[in-house]
């Protein structure tokens, strides 16, 4: 196992609790939360809805980068563009050519944030900005701005994406396909993803409460995240500082519904499963769980009882950290891994905000206070629509 | 290294016709539109899955196609848990993204439906046919302009070889407007009849 490791060499992230790893981290130890009434987008809405947002406009995003005033990024893209600069520049890469390198990607809602401003009257304009829709458009830009030529995907595959990419880029090191790989998600907020929410009736009108009986629903939220991923051969060869690694990963299916999550959350429990086995961990060996918790009934009751199906009543301390950030859809896996990473460097477990009450069918109860506790191992879970479930298992950096 | 594959059993629906291994199972009078044709196969095998009637025709004739090609074939549920599934189409979805459009077209004949929009997605019938059988395995979609041999030889071989699946659920289901067009295969190493992309596609172009 030791000569296949996956390391995390590298991490950045933008969210609405802060513009770098730094901001993040003081955000999340002191319960500094980012969910908020909607500021940037004008929709019907904005009475009902909180939602986890960066309180940048694109023009300022886009002055950040140093991009031309005509310049077609989605908000999406921009996002992605500054976390992903970030992980880069921690990893202390000088030159990304010097080794094998890949992009991997998600994004659920794509450039439709330019789209739907022209959605209503097209013009000459508007097909400048049209050519910004589609998901790998991101991809791209980021792929550009870094410089990397071998290798670029683009997963979408709904709030477990960025979970996803994780899992597609740690493949292609152990196989050797790739040296390093810049993996993570981005998702900007549109009226496009909040009435599309809002007609499934699962968007909260209060900050949303992980785990908690009386849930309401989620608060959506707009983030990017990417950790640099290298294998054991470059950090031996380039002496470099590991913040982590990667010890485990599971993807499963529930073959249950289109949309929903089985009752008994069949897809959850393969996916740790799964992600338990490849790690060579035994349920007992994880110190804490990041869970998908958004807050929404079907989620948090279906997650919940996957994790009583593989620890009984002997359940290690859990949190969702979605009361932060609101739930940030393809990015979340991304932002969610930067956070395992977090927890696993300082020692330290994040509180599950909001919560009152245990839900009667599971009395579980998570991490209420930032709470420290010598940590090993991490496990994440990020799951979809159409029950796409996916675990990573972070380890220390040692 | 070169595995050894075989097909298990192949289904062709086409021209209101079902047959399995080549053998005709069923015939229906081609004046039937699918829906017609499709239902009367349904109560004829007394399918018992409501379900069914909730599908877009491209589930439907990818369930039909799944469901002789199983009742054939006979797996335990725990090779069915892992098989994969590597399909494809020419319409991808195209025949339910007309009529979901039909729904938004007029702002004064407004009706969207969910139960008609979650059809929007070819893959959904890969879907439709995992939750009925419980399958867990890896799967994709592909839209291609016609019957690519080579690229659904590629991932099975490589499903089997990577031991992700020792069964992999292969074809073609197209369906567009009154047009279908059905060609399930199931591939393992186990078997008689030997599979490589020649013979598949001799199959195909001759059944």
């Amino acid at each position: 196992m030791s000569q296949n490791r996956v390391a995390i060499t590298g991490m950045g992230i933008i969210s609405s609790i802060g513009n770098t790893i730094e901001e993040n981290l003081h955000a999340l130890l002191n319960s500094k939360k980012g969910v908020a009434p909607i500021v940037n987008i004008n929709t019907r809405h904005k009475n009902k809805i909180k939602v986890g947002e960066v309180l940048q406009t694109n023009a300022e995003l886009a002055k950040s980068l140093n991009l031309d005033k005509n310049n077609n990024y989605s908000r999406t893209a921009l996002l992605g563009c500054i976390a992903a600069q970030q992980a880069v520049k921690h990893a202390n890469i000088k030159d990304i050519e010097a080794l094998k390198t890949g992009l991997i990607s998600s994004t659920s809602v794509g450039g439709m944030d330019l789209t739907e401003k022209h959605f209503q009257n097209y013009n000459s304009e508007s097909r400048r900005l049209i050519n910004s829709h589609h998901a790998a458009d991101s991809t791209e830009k980021i792929a550009a701005l870094l410089g990397i030529t071998d290798f670029t995907s683009t997963i979408s595959t709904a709030c477990s994406s960025a979970a996803n990419a994780i899992i597609l880029g740690a493949r292609l090191i152990k196989s050797g396909q790739l040296d390093r790989v810049i993996v993570g998600g981005t998702d900007g907020l549109a009226k496009f993803t909040i009435n599309g929410f809002k007609t499934l009736m699962i968007l909260s009108d209060t900050d949303c409460t992980p785990f908690d009986a009386n849930r309401k629903g989620l608060n959506l939220g707009e983030a990017a995240a990417y950790l640099v991923l290298e294998s054991d051969a470059v950090v031996k060869q380039d002496n470099k500082t590991v913040l982590g690694y990667l010890a485990g990963y599971g993807n499963a299916n529930d073959a249950f519904h289109q949309t929903a999550s089985s009752e008994n959350g069949e897809g959850a429990f393969l996916a740790m499963s799964k992600a338990l086995k490849i790690a060579e961990l035994n349920p007992i060996d994880i110190n804490y769980i990041n869970a998908h918790g958004t807050a929404t009934p079907n989620n948090d009751l279906s997650e919940g009882k996957a994790i009583k199906r593989i620890y009984g009543d002997s359940v290690p301390d859990f949190s969702s950290t979605k009361a932060f950030t609101g739930h940030t859809l393809a990015a979340a896996g991304a932002i969610e891994a930067v956070y395992s990473i977090l927890a696993l460097q300082n020692d330290v477990m994040f509180p599950n905000l909001n919560f009152k009450t245990a839900i009667p069918e599971l009395s579980m109860v998570p991490i209420t206070e930032v709470t420290k506790k010598p940590l090993n191992y991490v496990l994440s879970n990020s799951f979809g629509f159409g029950g796409n479930c996916s675990t990573l298992i972070f380890s220390k950096g040692l | 290294m070169k595995t050894n594959l075989n097909i298990i059993t192949f289904c062709r629906i086409k021209n209101h016709s079902i047959s399995i291994n080549g053998k005709e199972v069923i015939q229906k009078d081609s004046q039937l539109t699918f829906s017609e044709f499709a239902k009367l196969v349904y109560k004829e095998k007394a399918f018992a899955y409501p379900k069914f009637f909730k599908m877009d025709n491209l589930s439907k004739l990818g369930f039909l196609a799944s469901e002789f090609l199983f009742e054939k074939a006979d797996l335990d549920a725990h090779i069915k848990e892992n098989i994969g599934i590597v399909l494809s189409n020419k319409s991808a979805s195209l025949d339910t993204d007309r009529k979901y459009q039909e729904t938004i077209n007029d702002k004064a004949n407004y009706f969207p439906s969910p139960a008609v929009f979650v059809y929007t997605l070819a893959n959904i019938m890969i879907g439709e046919i995992s939750i009925k059988h419980q399958i867990k395995g890896e799967n994709a979609f592909f839209v291609s302009d016609k019957f690519n041999e080579l690229l659904l030889e590629q991932y099975t071989v490589s499903l089997i070889q990577n031991k992700k699946s020792s069964h992999v659920l292969c074809g073609w289901i197209d369906v567009d407007k009154d047009k279908y067009d059905a060609f399930m295969y199931l591939v393992a190493k186990e078997g008689t009849q030997n599979y490589s992309k020649e013979i598949i596609k001799n199959i195909y172009t001759t059944n």
